[in-house]
């Protein structure tokens, strides 16, 4: 069953044309990598599936319904979870508030004024942060004074939490040390057993080889190449990032990459 | 660093209460809230104040706020003057009505209020139910017809020309009443000198030079300035003598401050009338001294002002120019 | 783990935390406590109630400025305008109530809806026009003190109705009016801006912009919102100052909006945004308060009070980045 279904999203801003009409589909429980050069569209791509960026044309369909009307905290609703690259942290909040932001569980007070429920929101912070065995130094510490890896366990509780249908990941391992990475890796192998399907953006081309189903490339804000993971290779995916058969370019960025 | 700053707080609490506690209030003391002392108006109705408690031989405290528009904090102040329960309170009020709940306080606590300068208006007052004991001050209706007179004296009942009036601030009720005695007293003596601008230079001297300027430009036949007091009136003359027109224009200030005198010296700012408010703080407490005894004093009490020109100065011979400061 | 060894002292973490669950800095706490006792040892008509009366009383405009600017400063605005909406507020409800003779009620509106739609038009430009919020605010400081100067005629509007005048002077059960509706709206605000979802994300947006938007936020009406709230605060601030004088004063709240933003910072709320609580602020507004009338009462001249708010003011922020950079190290 197509979860995702993109088609011909543009996207420009001001005079400068990010996107020029990408179709793009996803499968549920499908691992999708998106892949390309640096101002590929890649980012601008995926906000415009969250949200934060209106496309200019095309249209989004996800679970069988449009939603390019929506809103961000709608589609969210919806079961659409994005891991940014910055992760996107208010840095002065603790765990549970960053996990919780926009979604606070709140009780009546009085049976009147809804108050959020922060022993709630405390406890389930700290059951998502033992599911995904992970450690914090605190719950109750503000998220700023983490570590990147930290920080970054608390951006990925914060996506699963409220049991998304797709995860999109923005270069969740750029930052990461290898035995993080690994788990990173796990996590997604894992999301993709219980059926959530994941869209991964990389650059570390391996990683992307070794986890997901399908491998998208775009390039110049369009979707250059649609491959399926088990038929392709890391040569065949450089040559479509760079376009054609350019093998001395593609050889450099796999080197850089 | 708790505990050291708990240390140093409990030390320097010693220390303090120790070298307060010799100079503790006592009863009878008169409570005198002025607006701000920093100008030299109310330093020297300060002085005065000072000058005149040592020769009655009370005891007083001084307050002011920071400036003379903070009108809540100047209520604020006034609620805490009343906490050291003096016997009179002598208040320089910023407008009619901030301290209108502290005054009535005061009178429940059978605190004698005065006003000082004129600040309080009569019919609010008698709408509030507050009887003020006496109010003493500058008459500045009288001391802006003062500067008509001078206006007409030195150009003449048939003069014409174009006049500019710089008032206060706006909303002031003492700049107000300068500007209106002005107008309606040159209005009467010398019907052909026209009021062509009346703008308010905030007691600004920079504004008034800016005004200035514009007036200049658009009426080149201006003879006369009339500010409402001397800083804006100081700002006018500059503007006029970098104009080359020092000599061409008749400028002339309120309040007779020791800038004013100076320039009147120089024989460049023509006149001010000059407020005494050395006068004014020097009667305001014996006349309280005189009513606390139960004397009848008047219910208001006008301090004279005084034409302050290069003759009056030079000469030297007029009583009252023992209090411009 | 290790952070319960690093930080020896008075107070043991625990205690500390319990404190700051109340969402207080615990040093500002403490210099109002050590600030009081000061002032009790060197005034003996501090300690009096008639006298605490009075600090609550001259606190209460400045203590709800002081709220609205937790508010938007904690969102990562600023509101400049404060104090001049609290001017023109107030001579809006004295010209509504005494020059068109309206009833009190409509008086109590007015101030409060004038306030509102000052604040309004701020959050209007902020988020639709892309002005800077300083620009905006201060734009509007300048627009909002004319306005009540042209409306006024540049004097003060006396002789307010009888309701109108109990908000200012009232004193049911001996406590002044104005201290009741301060007290009153700043325990609303606390639990508004510590325990809702509104609250929450009212931080959660001073503290990162594009996190807030990422999770959903509307950020454009949550920042058009807390503007108007702003507002509408500075219009009760000017109702309870004009019925304190019974009079609509154009020149009310000169310079407040400098005092209440320090009232904020010295309660704890990030110049830039993301933290803030009210009780701190109470605090801090607390602290000037008592410094101030402590002050007077032992007749120091205003000069010095100055210095003393702004040595507070330098003193309160150092101790506070003194903790932050103390904590981000363990």
């Amino acid at each position: 069953m197509t979860l995702l279904k993109l088609e011909g999203i543009r996207k420009s801003f001001g005079a400068i044309d990010v996107l020029h009409g990408v179709d793009l589909s996803v499968e549920a429980g499908e691992v999708v990598g998106l892949v390309g050069d640096n101002g590929a569209g890649k980012s601008t791509l995926m906000k415009t599936i969250t949200g934060i960026y209106q496309a200019d044309a095309g249209s989004i369909t996800f679970d069988g319904r449009g939603i390019l009307d929506l809103d961000p905290g709608e589609r969210r609703r919806l079961g659409i979870e994005m891991i940014y690259q910055d992760l996107s942290l208010a840095r002065q909040q603790d765990v549970s508030s960053n996990i919780f932001l926009g979604r606070e569980p709140t009780r009546k007070l009085f049976g009147l004024f809804p108050f959020v429920d922060k022993a709630a929101m405390d406890r389930q912070a700290a059951q998502m942060i033992e599911r995904l065995n992970a450690h914090l130094p605190s719950i109750n510490r503000s998220v700023g004074s983490f570590s990147g890896g930290q920080q970054q366990t608390v951006a990925i509780a914060r996506a699963l939490t409220f049991n998304p249908k797709l995860v999109i990941m923005d270069e969740p391992t750029a930052a990461l040390a290898v035995r993080e990475v690994q788990s990173v890796l796990d996590l997604i192998r894992r999301l993709k057993s219980e059926g959530i399907a994941v869209i991964l953006i990389s650059h570390r081309l391996n990683d992307v080889l070794s986890v997901t189903d399908r491998i998208v490339v775009l390039r110049h804000g369009r979707a250059e190449a649609d491959l399926v993971t088990g038929n392709t290779n890391m040569s065949e995916v450089v040559s479509r990032i760079v376009g054609g058969g350019d093998m001395a370019a593609a050889a450099s960025h796999e080197a850089r990459g | 660093m708790i505990g050291k700053m708990l240390r140093m707080s409990l030390v320097s609490v010693a220390a303090l209460s120790l070298s307060v506690l010799g100079a503790q209030a006592q009863d009878g003391q008169y409570g005198v809230l002025m607006k701000t002392l920093s100008n030299p108006f109310w330093g020297a109705m300060g002085q005065g104040v000072e000058d005149g408690a040592k020769e009655a031989g009370v005891d007083y405290f001084v307050q002011a706020v920071e400036s003379d528009q903070a009108a809540e904090p100047q209520l604020n102040v006034c609620n805490t003057m009343l906490e050291r329960q003096p016997v009179a309170m002598i208040t320089a009020a910023i407008n009619s009505t901030n301290l209108l709940p502290c005054l009535k306080a005061a009178q429940e606590q059978g605190i004698k209020v005065v006003d000082l300068d004129g600040n309080l208006d009569q019919a609010i007052l008698d709408k509030e139910g507050i009887e003020i004991t006496f109010r003493i001050g500058s008459d500045n209706v009288a001391a802006g017809a003062q500067g008509a007179e001078y206006l007409v004296s030195q150009l003449g009942a048939d003069a014409t020309g174009a006049v500019l009036v710089i008032e206060g601030l706006s909303g002031n009720i003492t700049g107000q009443k300068r500007a209106e005695g002005f107008a309606e007293k040159l209005a009467e003596l010398a019907p052909g000198l026209e009021i062509v601008a009346s703008l308010p230079g905030d007691w600004d001297r920079g504004k008034a030079a800016s005004i200035t300027n514009d007036i200049m430009t658009r009426n080149p036949d201006l003879v006369a300035i009339f500010a409402a007091n001397d800083g804006m009136a100081l700002g006018a003359v500059e503007a006029a003598y970098a104009a080359g027109k020092g000599d061409q224009i008749v400028i002339i200030g309120v309040d007779g401050n020791s800038d004013a005198v100076k320039s009147i010296k120089d024989g460049r700012l023509n006149a001010s009338v000059a407020q005494l408010p050395y006068l004014v703080g020097k009667q305001a407490v014996e006349n309280v001294k005189k009513a606390l005894a139960g004397e009848e004093v008047p219910s208001d009490i006008a301090v004279p002002t005084l034409v302050l020109t290069q003759e009056v100065l030079d000469d030297g011979s007029e009583p009252l120019l023992e209090y411009v400061k | 783990m290790s952070s319960d060894l690093a930080t020896p002292g008075v107070w043991t973490r625990a205690q500390r935390a319990s404190v700051e669950r109340l969402h207080i800095r615990l040093e500002s706490l403490l210099v109002l406590v050590a600030l009081s006792a000061l002032m009790a040892v060197l005034s003996p008509y501090f300690l009096s109630f008639s006298n605490l009366l009075n600090i609550l009383l001259a606190t209460s405009t400045i203590g709800i400025l002081a709220i609205a600017a937790t508010f938007v400063i904690g969102s990562g605005g600023l509101d400049l305008s404060l104090g001049s909406v609290m001017g023109l507020s107030g001579v809006v409800g004295a010209f509504v109530a005494v020059n068109l003779g309206a009833p009190s009620v409509l008086g109590v509106f007015a101030c409060i809806l004038a306030g509102g739609i000052a604040g309004y038009i701020n959050g209007q430009l902020v988020t639709r026009a892309f002005v800077p919020a300083f620009i905006v605010t201060l734009g509007m400081l300048g627009l909002a003190r004319g306005l009540a100067l042209v409306i006024s005629g540049g004097r003060v509007i006396y002789g307010l109705p009888e309701f109108m005048l109990y908000l200012g002077q009232g004193r049911p059960f001996g406590i002044p009016m104005p201290v009741i509706i301060f007290i009153a709206t700043a325990f609303i605000a606390h639990c508004v801006l510590a325990y809702t979802r509104f609250g929450r994300h009212t931080l959660a947006l001073g503290d990162s912009e594009s996190a807030a938007r990422a999770a959903g936020i509307r950020v454009e009406r949550q920042r058009r919102i807390l503007y108007t709230l702003s507002g509408a605060l500075a219009g009760l601030a000017g109702l309870l100052f004009s019925a304190r004088i019974n009079s609509g004063d154009p020149t009310a709240g000169l310079n407040y909006e400098l005092t209440a933003i320090t009232a904020a910072i010295i309660g704890g709320t990030n110049l830039f945004g993301g933290r803030g609580s009210i009780l701190g602020t109470m605090i801090g507004a607390l602290i000037m308060g008592v410094l101030q009338n402590g002050l007077n009462l032992l007749a120091v001249q205003s000069y010095y009070q100055q210095m003393a708010i702004g040595a507070v003011l330098i003193l309160a922020v150092f101790i506070d980045q003194y903790q932050v950079r103390k904590e981000s190290r363990v």
